[in-house]
């Protein structure tokens, strides 16, 4: 009970044979070896696996891989531009938003989906906007400060934070 | 005061060196590794808290699709226990001994599948048939057995006895702190493979030496032959210090269905099989004069523990050090439940504090004496057990400069007199000593012909930031950039190394590696002893410095060469050299320091609602000398919003017939999110540690501690509800 | 537990009869209840999953007094939605209150409403004692760990808790339900939609097997009412309530000319409290009416002991947004 899927995932298109129970996160990982979409609650819940679906921020633990069939999804290693670090990249080194870096990819996804909707966010929005996304080790301080650090370098430089 | 900030690159806030990889999603943690024919294994957990297995029928599952194994106590070889633990003491128990339940998540099965679904689907076929017994709940269960003082602990200095008995103020209470589970966010992963008898595991793990001996004591064979690499780990929190049965059983499926197997824990997994912070209950007596001077301290710890397992618990451990009080007795004791053995969690002995800096708050009501101004009355100029010096102590300048930074004058000493629109504001703080030892460790550090440098150690970077600081020491030993400077670091093969625990890790390496660097231009000067062409022939370690990827003379930088010139003209490509610390306390004429801390916290109640929020916390800390100052401030911040967890959030919750673990997901059991994060001051001061050969002392756990004193304690100031269990969450409230 | 079929039928009634012949099949939308309780808790097993987010029920469209959410709208997309923010502003803050933006993103206002509840012995298959699951076996959470579990409409058979937020408001506003099945469509009030444990705690709302909800509607609230949604809970946000309340006022020269009024957190079934709105209606609006109503509206709960402070706390709960909503000071 197979099914071929067909899709985009960081612009370039794949055509893989998965079963229906599949899910996204796994599809990510295992089959296409694109290990930086962390998974830590397997239940909604921590945000590790954000991802970009269609230009929004999803959970790939709560969709199955057939669902994405004929979608655009968009990994933390999709981020980058030829090699060059994506302003919210920067800013979670610059401003130290990690440490043990797991939850950080889910972060940098659910960062990139709030800067689209609002370039310049209150750190109480950035607050509220990542709500979703648990982290243990940095105390989130941190990632506040590299959120509002990425809005401005993408308000000065408006190129180099273009989403896709 | 000094503030303890650069010297050279030491101290330099230096972005961490293993950014780039964790921004982009290319480190690679124990659950991102595969390899061609790995397949998955999935536990399955008993249901039951005491009680036997009648028996398995396990015929669906092994007939299931893709099914390579059922592994269970019936089938599986008998294994030995693991090598007793240096710090921890005994390894947990080996599973699938026999047929006995101790505790409901026991593992009972491990099944192993082509596909994770497959595995996860036969899984749920395996069925069990219990012989279920009433099994022992409950920290006050009069039928759970009591150990006393079991890890010898205890402590006695004068007669508490006697001077409580005569003492013009005495307090008597209790205090009970919930269970709490360490939740780091990466889900433990093993992935094991056998090369014949060779054994390489990719596990998640802080302690990769320890992880070593004991699965080469498991399956008895040598330590040479296995292999255990962490390069990365998802958080640890202490979770990551033992070797626990899911690493054993992947490692036992991978030797019987031969190919390389991968587990990775279920987040309700992540509470019944990695410890957890154990349910603690406390006595406390002080007796005290009516000026505020403490006369006598009694502090009796009771904590959880598993049905058989053992752990190092020590509520009481800072009680003796914290003040100069004469008459201090200490005790411990454990009472063994059918639960999942706990652990060490983040600052183990943190309870302790909570209990002693809320006693003193209400001692500083009852005197009517600012409870700062009633700390500094006690406070402990020399190491009150032993008498002898501190080898360093900040903790006065911790009280002044976290005061001053707070506005602690600001507080009106009345309860609920502090007001912000309908919220009662409340100020509180507490004073932290804590522990935190350096261990042996061993490090090896060479220069390769292009003039880099490469240290190597089985430590381990937990998010800590072991990478970074280790590059930034040994750059400045060795006169390099960091750029320079390549760790390796997570790997078993490599030179031994303590955890990423007990605070212990940065200084122990980093006391290793500068006896490294020494070493290692002393092998320099070997090689040059007869080289007539050097301009360092003949010199000793003491004539030298290295600056600039050369080594010159102290009195005079011209003289010298670079280390390139030197390896190239005796055609060698690299010298390495071993470096060590073994420290020892005895004879050093000090008492070899922990940190030391002030916390202050203000906090907001809505009364009505019963609904507290920090609003902000200000901590002054005193660590010796501070490595990387980003570093260093990103561990206290995230160890204080830990400490919030602890103190108004977190519970692992036992439900009361089953043993079962009621709230095991992310959805109920509470970490603090983004918006639970006040405004986090962090201030370090002090000076370089005497005991310490790089003059740091441990920061990784000192953060959590006093944070729920603190805000207990400014609860109280607000409302005039004095809460001596924790959480404190809202029913407390209402 | 075997492999699931998937399909993505290309129309609303070839989803209805697939999943109405097929006693095994489901629906899937957003999937954030139903991908949980069937891969990770493993509590729900289905034989099909029928996809239904690329059929056409999704958007928002505008009458003279109610707004037309098709049921694949995102909670995401409603929020954003200008006459929700006008009109109907504690439905905003509802839906912001009620999930993070990733989840936000992905479910659906139907889903939504189809929420299964959190509770731990549900979603739990190792626990024997669920009759929400397993029909007869009994509760578990009752002599259990409760804390985020119903105290109104809750019997000793089953305290599970409905935790939307979305929905509080909504029947609150005596928003409709459309429901499309194989022979033919039909409208159901969401205050009717749901229905109480009783002796089947299994058998949550009046939908038949195969029926769909297509759409929802919902009512304005007159351009000059206020309203509100307070939503109590231990950690600042993330969290299910502990208790909530949706309030929507009418206050004409200080008496309350019309009360809307509905508690979240505390019931198996989002709550609406009529006879609260009874007492309000005609009321002053003082605190005293304000405590009156909360009383009213608590009256007769069903506790366990970590339940039990929920009384206090919904009750007070009310009053605060009926204070905010009105501008009375406490």
């Amino acid at each position: 009970m197979t099914r071929i899927i067909t899709l985009r995932v960081n612009g370039k298109s794949y055509e893989n044979e998965v079963s229906p129970r599949l899910l996204l996160v796994h599809y990510l990982r295992d089959v296409l070896g694109l290990t930086g979409t962390h998974i830590a609650c397997d239940t909604s819940q921590c945000g590790a696996c954000t991802v970009m679906f269609n230009g929004e921020s999803v959970k790939s633990c709560t969709m199955l891989a057939v669902q994405a069939d004929g979608g655009e999804v968009k990994t933390v290693e999709g981020l980058a531009t030829n090699g060059k670090l994506h302003p919210l990249q920067q800013g979670f080194w610059e401003k130290h938003g990690l440490q043990c870096g797991f939850c950080t990819p889910g972060m940098l996804m659910s960062s990139l989906n709030l800067l689209q909707r609002n370039p310049d966010p209150t750190p109480d929005e950035i607050r509220h906007a990542l709500e979703g996304n648990l982290c243990r080790c940095t105390g989130y301080q941190n990632i506040v400060a590299a959120v509002q650090w990425a809005a401005q370098e993408m308000k000065a430089k408006p190129a180099a934070g273009v989403a896709e | 005061m000094t503030v303890v900030t650069a010297n050279k690159l030491l101290g330099d806030p230096v972005d961490r060196v293993d950014g780039p990889l964790k921004v982009t999603g290319a480190a690679p943690y124990p659950s991102d590794v595969t390899y061609p024919g790995l397949v998955h294994a999935v536990l399955v957990q008993s249901t039951i808290a005491a009680g036997t297995i009648r028996s398995i029928d396990a015929a669906d599952a092994e007939a299931a699709p893709g099914v390579l194994a059922v592994i269970t106590h019936e089938n599986a070889p008998a294994l030995a226990e693991g090598p007793m633990t240096p710090l921890l003491g005994p390894a947990p128990p080996s599973p699938l001994k026999d047929n006995r339940i101790l505790h409901h998540g026991q593992h009972v099965a491990i099944v192993v599948a082509e596909t994770l679904e497959q595995a996860t689907a036969a899984a749920r076929l395996v069925r069990i048939d219990y012989e279920e017994t009433a099994p022992v709940l409950g920290i006050d269960n009069p039928e759970a057995a009591v150990l006393r003082n079991p890890w010898g602990l205890e402590t006695q200095r004068g007669d508490a006895a006697a001077a409580l008995a005569s003492a013009e103020v005495v307090y008597d209470e209790t205090f009970a702190i919930a269970a709490g589970t360490n939740n780091p966010l990466g889900l433990f992963a093993t992935v094991a493979r056998w090369e014949g008898d060779r054994l390489i595991v990719h596990e998640s793990t802080q302690w990769p030496t320890m992880a070593r001996q004991t699965l080469a004591t498991v399956f008895n064979v040598p330590e040479n032959d296995v292999q255990v690499l962490v390069p990365y780990l998802g958080g640890g929190f202490g979770a990551g210090l033992r070797t626990w049965p899911h690493a054993i059983l992947t490692a036992l499926a991978a030797r019987l269905v031969d190919r390389p197997v991968k587990l990775v824990l279920t987040r309700p997994q992540m509470f019944t099989s990695v410890g957890h912070r154990a349910e603690t209950t406390q006595r406390l007596r002080l007796g005290a004069t009516r000026a505020g001077r403490l006369v006598a301290i009694d502090h009796v710890g009771t904590s959880t523990l598993g049905a058989e397992a053992a752990n190092m618990e020590f509520i009481s451990i800072e009680t003796g050090a914290a003040y100069a009080c004469p008459n201090v007795a200490t005790h411990d004791r454990q009472v063994r439940l059918n639960i999942p053995s706990p652990g060490w969690m983040r600052g183990p002995g943190s309870e302790g504090n909570f209990a002693i800096e809320s006693a003193l708050d209400e001692l500083s009501y009852t005197l009517g004496i600012d409870p700062l101004e009633l700390r500094l009355r006690n406070y402990a100029e020399v190491h009150p057990q032993s008498g002898l010096p501190w080898s360093s102590k900040a903790l006065r300048e911790c009280y002044r400069v976290g005061a001053e930074r707070f506005g602690w004058t600001r507080r009106t000493p009345e309860i609920g007199s502090m007001r912000e629109g309908n919220w009662l504001v409340g100020y509180g703080m507490a004073g932290v000593t804590f522990g935190g030892a350096q261990l042996p460790c061993q490090v090896r550090v060479s220069i390769r012909r292009d003039g880099s440098a490469h240290v190597r150690s089985a430590a381990t970077d937990i998010g800590t930031g072991t990478y970074t600081v280790a590059t930034q020491l040994a750059a400045e030993l060795l006169g390099l950039d960091i750029g320079q400077v390549r760790v390796e670091i997570g790997d078993s093969d490599l030179a031994p190394a303590p955890p990423s625990g007990g605070s212990s890790l940065a200084t122990s390496l980093g006391g290793a590696i500068r006896d490294a660097a020494g070493n290692l231009l002393r092998a320099f000067l070997n090689v040059l002893a007869e080289d007539h062409r050097s301009p360092l022939q003949g010199r000793r370690r003491d004539d030298v410095t290295a600056a600039d990827g050369r080594i010159h003379l102290v009195d005079d930088p011209s003289v010298g060469e670079t280390y390139s010139d030197i390896l190239a003209r005796h055609e060698l490509d690299e010298l390495a050299a071993d470096g060590e610390i073994n420290p020892q306390a005895d004879g050093a004429g000090m008492a070899p320091s922990g940190p030391f801390a002030a916390r202050f916290a203000e906090v907001r109640i809505d009364a009505e609602l019963g609904l507290l929020r920090v609003a902000r916390i200000v901590s002054a800390v005193d660590a010796g000398r501070i490595l990387n100052e980003k570093l260093a401030r990103s561990q206290i911040i995230g160890a204080t919003v830990m400490g919030i967890g602890m103190t108004m959030l977190e519970e692992t919750i036992f439900d009361p017939g089953s043993g079962r673990i009621a709230n095991a997901t992310f959805g109920d059991y509470l970490i603090p999110v983004n918006a639970d994060v006040p405004d986090l001051d962090v201030v370090f001061v002090g000076e370089p540690d005497r005991f310490s050969p790089i003059g740091s002392k441990g920061l990784g756990e000192v953060g959590i501690v006093g944070v729920s004193a603190a805000i207990a304690n400014a609860v109280y100031h607000a409302t005039g509800r004095r809460i001596r269990s924790l959480p404190i969450t809202i029913d407390q409230l209402l | 537990m075997n492999a699931f079929e998937y399909v993505r039928p290309d129309d609303v009634a070839g989803a209805v009869t697939m999943v109405s012949r097929d006693p095994h099949a489901s629906y899937l939308a957003g999937g954030t209840t139903l991908l949980d309780l069937v891969l990770k808790d493993g509590v729900v097993e289905l034989g099909r999953v029928v996809d239904i987010t690329r059929l056409p029920l999704r958007g928002i469209s505008r009458g003279d007094d109610t707004l037309r959410v098709g049921a694949l709208t995102t909670m995401e997309e409603l929020a954003a939605d200008p006459t929700v923010t006008e009109r109907l502003p504690f439905v905003r803050e509802a839906l912001l209150l009620g999930a993070s933006p990733q989840l936000r993103n992905m479910a659906t206002v139907g889903g939504n409403i189809l929420q299964r509840t959190r509770c731990r012995y549900f979603r739990d298959p190792t626990v024997a004692a669920c009759n929400k699951r397993a029909p007869g076996s009994g509760c578990a959470a009752v002599t259990g760990v409760a804390r985020m579990h119903a105290i109104l409409g809750a019997r000793a058979a089953c305290i599970a808790l409905h935790a939307s937020d979305l929905c509080v408001p909504l029947v609150a506003l005596d928003a409709v339900v459309h429901i499309q099945g194989v022979g033919g469509k039909r409208s159901v009030p969401l205050t009717e939609f749901y229905v109480l444990p009783g002796d089947r705690p299994d058998i949550e709302n009046v939908l038949q097997h195969g029926e769909l909800i297509t759409e929802v509607e919902v009512p304005l609230l007159p351009v000059n009412a206020r309203s509100g949604y307070l939503k109590v809970r231990d950690r600042a946000s993330y969290e299910f309530a502990l208790t909530s309340a949706a309030a929507a006022l009418l206050i004409e020269d200080g008496t309350i000319a019309r009360a809307r009024l509905a508690l979240g957190g505390v019931g198996t079934i989002p709550r609406r409290a009529r006879e609260a709105e009874e007492l309000l209606n005609g009321a002053p609006a003082v605190n005293q009416t304000f405590r009156a109503a909360a009383e009213v509206a608590l009256r007769d709960p069903f506790t366990v002991s970590g339940t039990a402070f929920k009384v206090e706390l919904a009750k007070r709960t009310i009053v605060r947004i009926l204070q905010t909503v009105s501008g009375v000071q406490s």
